[in-house]
């Protein structure tokens, strides 16, 4: 606490403020109109000072964690000077503060007696913003321009009147206006509710006084975070993953690098020696990049560092511009999630060398994304878009969860009786993989497979899948989880398809989705011969995968045999060399 | 001469309340006897009739708030329950949305599924969302599937197919075959269970129904049994989540309606009160010893959620972060709930901020004050410490506490290492607590664009009347109600309730160019149902009441409104309704040409009592001695002020504060500033009108 602070007080400010930016993230997901919104919660609320400041972030997406505070400096630069009440910005273009073109941001600046004290900021994540694929998220784009309407900071609203021009080039370039209108309007309403909540917080607190409670924030933040910090061991550490490839240079690997360097009471995150851009639209941001660094940094500090520019003061972040982890125009970006789940993964590989007992193996990779849109037989459109994932890896203390969204994104999946009764689309399968978890003393989480069967004539599927070729690692002995698989079954057929691709659909076409499994943390031999029964009891693993992967002989009545298992394991434990710390690939 | 009986089961207590001829009030609080819960509730009445002369035949009913069934699903001790489903989705259960409930936490687990996989089969059929059959149901595999779970030994089964609130002719057919093989195993089909789309949300009822069937008619059975061994021959009704009763047979079969009855009971009792001293609109605050509730009385009725989840955990501050516990897609009174109660613990974060919560003492080893071995400030220290509680004893003296040992923890946890004296940072640590508990009133009224400064607070639990007038005064609001034995308000609302069936189905229509015939015909069926299970309840037609709503929402969105409508009333009038309802909750309604969308339709039954159920006036029998004034702190610009503390019936003549009200059950503080007077219901009513002297 700085001198000064009624540390009450300022408490009392704090729950008031975090409270605003909470029941704007409210407004948004019961205001939506798209499943993106709310079963994926792919948007975010903020609250910034009047300089623009990130002081106080909603508890919603934390791939979002970065990216307010280059938007609202994109929108500053052109604007701080002449900006005024009742003016909405708006932007989306990831070189001039966005992330990725679905991904809309609106600024409200909140005056309070003619002097501008607060920013509302939200974040949405559109069904679609035009360009060559429904849902505007392909990833075999190679240019932003193919990506769909680019919109730099732009007034949406000047002083209360709505820009007539803009309103309508949005309304021209997009397959579904009216989601993409409800989810503007949803935005609105957020920023409405925050700057009525916020004008009753001055006039109890004044305004001199929230100015000042506004800073002392990050400062708190800040402080919070180097204490937390200065607990942490002091070191250098690397990680290197690789994503298959962009989708366009199939078969190409993709480097990711990053060297974690911990001293006293600060981190650097430095992605040096990543791969340049690319040509698929997987490239990142910078402001992506850094969402992903903070995320995995924040997964192991105490969970009550407010989400706040006090809290990045403590880490820096390093990516060369040109790289896919800073992107320099023209790159395509729409699919960059891949590219931002994969870092959260690889930067946890190198904290789990920090940390060995707190953090784990690799999980899935994160979202598989899947578009399906098209026009009806009404020329109606329609788009349907779903953004999925599975499996944890492998804890020190814990086998990964199984059927469980991502840290990066806690993205819910749309029920499948309602998306048959929305969409052209049948859903046949939705269960779990059999002997597919990464093993270990904690095993990985378990997949499922999905399988989507197209009902209209015509359609276009797009999908953006990885960890085919490079697979989630296991940790400490643990193995690696099984690889993710794409079918196509036309006419009783089963093809196989690459991890990225955009095809047409016809009807009853089905398409097959096989999420990874999670990587293995330490010693299969090791693992509980209890837990093994559970699984193969649970049709999780086979009998000859526990007897492989674990040494572990079940009876028929669904018993251990605790001699033959003590004896597999024994040989097991004597013909085997060193257990790898880190294992990508299957056992044969 | 009749008395009306209500037992509430909570962690700790059990409370007893007897309703008589006039209003007589008579109340009791024994242990909880865990394992046995009905025990307690035997032996607790036996005593209660004995000391103020109830004959057992003078009872004319029962009413009952139990967490044997919530129980039953956080320790994991329900039937061994087998699932049968569609091929190829035996996992959506464990699946669940994929959503977790906390962000950046990597030792975050899932909830174990209540089905184990290898008691989840899948058969072959398929009915689409239209309720066409695709494929005809492999009636031999389904044959097959039921005798494996048999064998397995499972003690019920539930059955949830894709889109059966559509068609359930297979869904029908399961049951059937398990009726052939295994007569009286009970059967859980999710039709039956809650008709309505979306798989999870109705595999989980289901699964939940099947789960703690069986654990609750045992307990039923044998706390009937005992109750009639005891002389009493009164029906047994069970408070519902939704707050109304259910006889007990009715709750045997449809357990999923009874798991979280207690919290309910309190806020029906806010309703009663509410409608009998004319407030349209009130809050409740419900605070004990670990968390605090809130609810909403909206013009005169209680809002309901439609889902919810067992032990998912305290709401902090936010509702967004779903994914914890066990799903129930059943009504619910809709409750916000915060982990702060007498027993919160105060402590400094790593910057040097005071925080209070969620982590508690509980009720062992408790305050600092109980003397009991824990050495963490709580909320309750800082309230003996301000002057505010007692400094001798709590609950009629019968808790003896130990103030210096709160003012010394204070002292030395949280005002040292900040430079306060040891009253301001309790003080600071009441007002922490406060806000935290104002985020549940936030929630369930400007989160929804409800204006709190609209509506009265109704503050009862043991600790709620402490806060209350404080929190109020934060949040504009002007008037608090402290009920009757606001100690054991739940157990008193009990005695408040109706007899409710809850009926609803999925329905989507476009409400444009709808036939109002088809409205009409839908709510109908819906509403002869209703009347058939209270006419078999014994209601005449004359006192059955019927209300219908439907949820509807804008085509394309995915969360819906609910608007009510009556019988007669078309499409285009509750089409008009649910635009007016957009705009009041958000602030802003769409334009005329968008389509709005029918989701489910919604029917509740009433049965009327013969009579009213609650007295005009309630008439505690309160023995309190007097307790001398002692000085109470209210912050720095009014520092130590000395204090009346009074009993309620001082207050027949009104008060001004700083004043306390002390009772066996709660205390409530009177702030400076504030008048405090009673009504003619026996009501503490606090008038904030006045500004504060500083």
């Amino acid at each position: 606490m700085a001198p000064g602070i009624d540390p009450i007080e300022f408490e009392l400010f704090k729950n008031a403020l975090f409270s605003i930016a909470d029941e704007m993230a409210l407004t948004v997901h019961r205001t939506t109109y798209s499943a993106v919104l709310k079963d994926n919660m792919d948007y975010s609320t903020a609250f910034c000072d009047a300089e623009g400041r990130l002081v106080a972030q909603g508890l919603t997406l934390p791939s979002h964690l970065g990216s307010i505070p280059e938007a609202l400096a994109a929108v500053m630069r052109r604007y701080g000077d002449s900006m005024a009440e009742g003016d909405v910005f708006v932007l989306n273009d990831p070189f001039e503060g966005g992330m990725h073109l679905p991904d809309i941001f609106l600024f409200q600046p909140i005056y309070v007696e003619g002097e501008r004290v607060a920013i509302a900021a939200t974040i949405c994540h559109h069904t679609d913003v035009g360009g060559r694929v429904p849902g505007s998220n392909a990833s075999d784009s190679t240019e932003i321009y193919q990506e769909g309407l680019r919109i730099p900071p732009l007034r949406l609203y000047e002083r209360g009147r709505p820009n007539e021009t803009l309103h309508a080039l949005i309304e021209r370039n997009v397959r579904v206006p009216v989601k993409v209108f409800g989810d503007l309007r949803a935005q609105l309403a957020a920023c409405t509710i925050a700057e009525r909540a916020f004008r009753e917080l001055v006039a109890r607190t004044g305004v001199e006084t929230t100015r000042f409670y506004m800073n002392e924030l990050l400062d708190y933040a800040e402080a919070l975070t180097r204490a937390a910090l200065r607990a942490l061991p002091d070191g250098e550490w690397r990680f290197e993953d690789h994503i298959d490839d962009d989708g366009v240079e199939v078969g190409r690997p993709i480097p990711l690098k990053v060297r974690v360097e911990k001293r006293g009471d600060r981190m650097v995150v430095d992605w040096t020696g990543s791969s340049p851009q690319v040509k698929g639209a997987i490239n990142n941001t910078f402001s992506y990049t850094r969402s992903a660094a903070y995320c995995g940094v924040k997964s192991i500090l105490p969970p009550n560092i407010p989400n706040n520019e006090g809290y990045f003061r403590a880490i820096e972040v390093i990516a060369p511009p040109g790289t896919i982890a800073n992107a320099l125009p023209p790159a395509a970006c729409a699919a960059r999630g891949l590219t931002g789940f994969r870092m959260v993964d690889c930067l946890f590989g190198a904290l789990a060398m920090m940390l060995p007992d707190r953090v784990g193996a690799a999980g899935d990779g994160g979202n598989i994304g899947v578009s399906i849109g098209g026009w009806t037989r009404e020329r109606q459109p329609f788009i349907y878009v779903d953004f999925t994932c599975s499996a944890w890896g492998g804890r020190p203390f814990a086998d990964g969860c199984d059927g469980n969204s991502h840290m990066f994104a806690n993205m819910a999946s749309p029920s499948i009786e309602v998306t048959e009764a929305e969409q052209p689309i049948q859903i046949t399968r939705y269960e779990f993989l059999p002997d597919t978890m990464g093993p270990g003393q904690y095993r990985g989480g378990a997949p499922f497979c999905r399988e989507y069967r197209f009902l209209e004539e015509e359609g276009v599927l797009q999908v953006r899948s990885d960890r085919r070729a490079f697979l989630p690692f296991g940790l400490q002995g643990g193995g690696a989880g099984a690889p993710s698989m794409n079918w196509l079954v036309r006419e009783g057929r089963a093809e196989p398809l690459p991890s990225k691709f955009c095809i047409t659909l016809r009807h009853g076409d089905v398409f097959r989705l096989e999420v990874p499994g999670g990587g293995g943390w330490g010693d299969p031999l090791a693992r509980d011969p209890a837990l093994v029964l559970r699984d193969a009891r649970n049709g999780l693993v086979s009998l000859d995968a526990a007897r492989r992967d674990h040494g572990v002989v079940i009876t028929p009545g669904w018993t251990l045999d605790a001699a033959a298992t003590g004896a597999l394991r024994a040989e097991r434990l004597a013909a085997r060399g060193p257990l790898p710390s880190i294992s990508r690939e299957r056992a044969a | 001469m009749t008395w009306r009986v209500s037992a509430d089961i909570g962690g700790t207590f059990t409370d007893l309340v007897a309703i008589g001829p006039g209003g007589a009030l008579r109340t009791r609080k024994v242990s909880s006897s865990v394992g046995d819960y009905g025990r307690a509730i035997v032996e607790g009445l036996g005593e209660l009739f004995a000391e103020c002369g109830i004959a057992p035949a003078e009872v004319e009913e029962v009413l009952h708030a139990t967490t044997v069934a919530s129980n039953a699903i956080l320790e994991h001790k329900g039937a061994r329950t087998g699932l049968i489903t569609t091929a190829g989705f035996r996992d959506v259960l464990e699946i669940r949305t994929l959503r977790m409930p906390r962000l950046y936490d990597l030792r975050w687990e899932k909830p174990a599924p209540l089905v184990p996989r290898h008691l989840r089969l899948g058969v072959t059929e398929r009915v689409n969302h239209r309720g066409e059959v695709e494929t005809p149901l492999d009636e031999a595999e389904a044959a097959a599937a039921v005798e494996a779970l048999l064998a397995e030994g499972v003690e019920a089964i539930a059955v949830c197919l894709l889109h059966s609130y559509a068609n359930p002719a297979h869904e029908r057919r399961i049951g059937e075959i398990i009726a052939a093989r295994a007569p009286g195993l009970p059967v859980s089909l999710s039709v039956d269970v809650l008709p309505e789309m979306k798989e999870y949300e109705r595999s989980s009822t289901t699964v939940i129904n099947s789960y703690i069937g069986p654990v609750l008619g045992r307990y039923l059975t044998a706390l009937s049994r005992d109750l009639q061994g005891a002389g009493l021959q009164a029906p047994l009704l069970l408070m519902q989540s939704s707050g109304g009763l259910m006889p007990a047979e009715e709750a045997a079969r449809l357990p999923v309606h009874v798991v979280e009855s207690g919290p309910a009971a309190g806020v029906i009792g806010v309703q009663m009160l509410a409608r009998r001293i004319g407030l349209a609109n009130a809050i409740s605050f419900d605070m004990g010893g670990t968390t605090a509730k809130a609810g909403v009385i909206e013009n005169g009725t209680v809002t309901r959620a439609g889902e919810y989840s067992v032990g998912g955990g305290i709401m902090v501050g936010s509702r967004l972060l779903s994914g914890a516990g066990y799903q129930l897609k059943v009504p619910a009174i809709d409750l916000a709930e915060v982990g702060a109660g007498g027993g919160s613990l105060i402590w400094l974060d790593a910057a040097g901020a005071p925080q209070v919560g969620p982590e508690s003492a509980g009720a062992w080893p408790g305050p600092v004050c109980y003397g009991k071995g824990n050495a963490q400030p709580t909320v309750t220290d800082a309230n003996v410490t301000l002057g505010y509680l007692n400094p001798v004893a709590l609950v009629g003296g019968a808790l003896p506490i130990d103030a210096a040992a709160s003012r010394a923890a204070i002292t030395e946890k949280v005002a040292a290492p900040l430079g306060l004296s040891p009253e301001e940072a309790a003080h600071g640590a009441h007002l922490i607590a406060a806000s935290n508990m104002i985020r549940a009133i936030k929630a369930v009224s400007s989160e929804r664009g409800r204006d709190p400064r609209a509506f009265a607070l109704v503050a009862f639990g043991g600790n709620g009347p402490l806060f209350a007038a404080g929190m109020a005064r934060a949040l504009g609001m002007t008037r608090v109600v402290v009920p009757p034995s606001a100690g054991v308000f739940s157990a008193v609302g009990l005695l408040a309730s109706d007899v409710e069936v809850h009926l609803s189905r999925s329905w989507r229509r476009l409400a444009r160019g709808l036939d109002p015939a088809a409205l009409e015909g839908a709510a109908a069926a819906l509403e002869a149902e209703a009347r058939t299970r209270l006419t078999a309840q014994g209601f005449p037609p004359g006192r059955i009441a019927i209300r219908r709503a439907a949820t509807l929402r804008y085509q394309g969105q995915s969360f819906e409104l609910q608007v009510g409508f009556a019988a007669g009333e078309g499409p285009a009038l509750v089409e008009e309704r649910f635009g007016a309802e957009h705009e009041r909750t958000y602030g802003h309604r769409a334009g005329a040409e968008e389509p709005v969308e029918f989701v489910t339709l919604q029917v509740v039954g009433t049965g009327l009592p013969e009579r009213p159920r609650m007295p005009d006036r309630l008439s505690p029998h309160a023995v309190t001695p007097a307790v001398p004034a002692r000085p109470a702190y209210f912050g720095k610009a009014l520092g130590w002020l000395e204090t009346a503390v009074l009993p309620r019936d001082a207050l027949a003549r009104p008060v001004q504060g700083p004043a306390i009200i002390e009772e066996y059950d709660c205390t409530c503080l009177v702030p400076p500033g504030a008048t405090a007077s009673l009504d003619h219901f026996g009501n503490i009513i606090i008038d904030l009108q006045g500004e504060p002297s500083a």
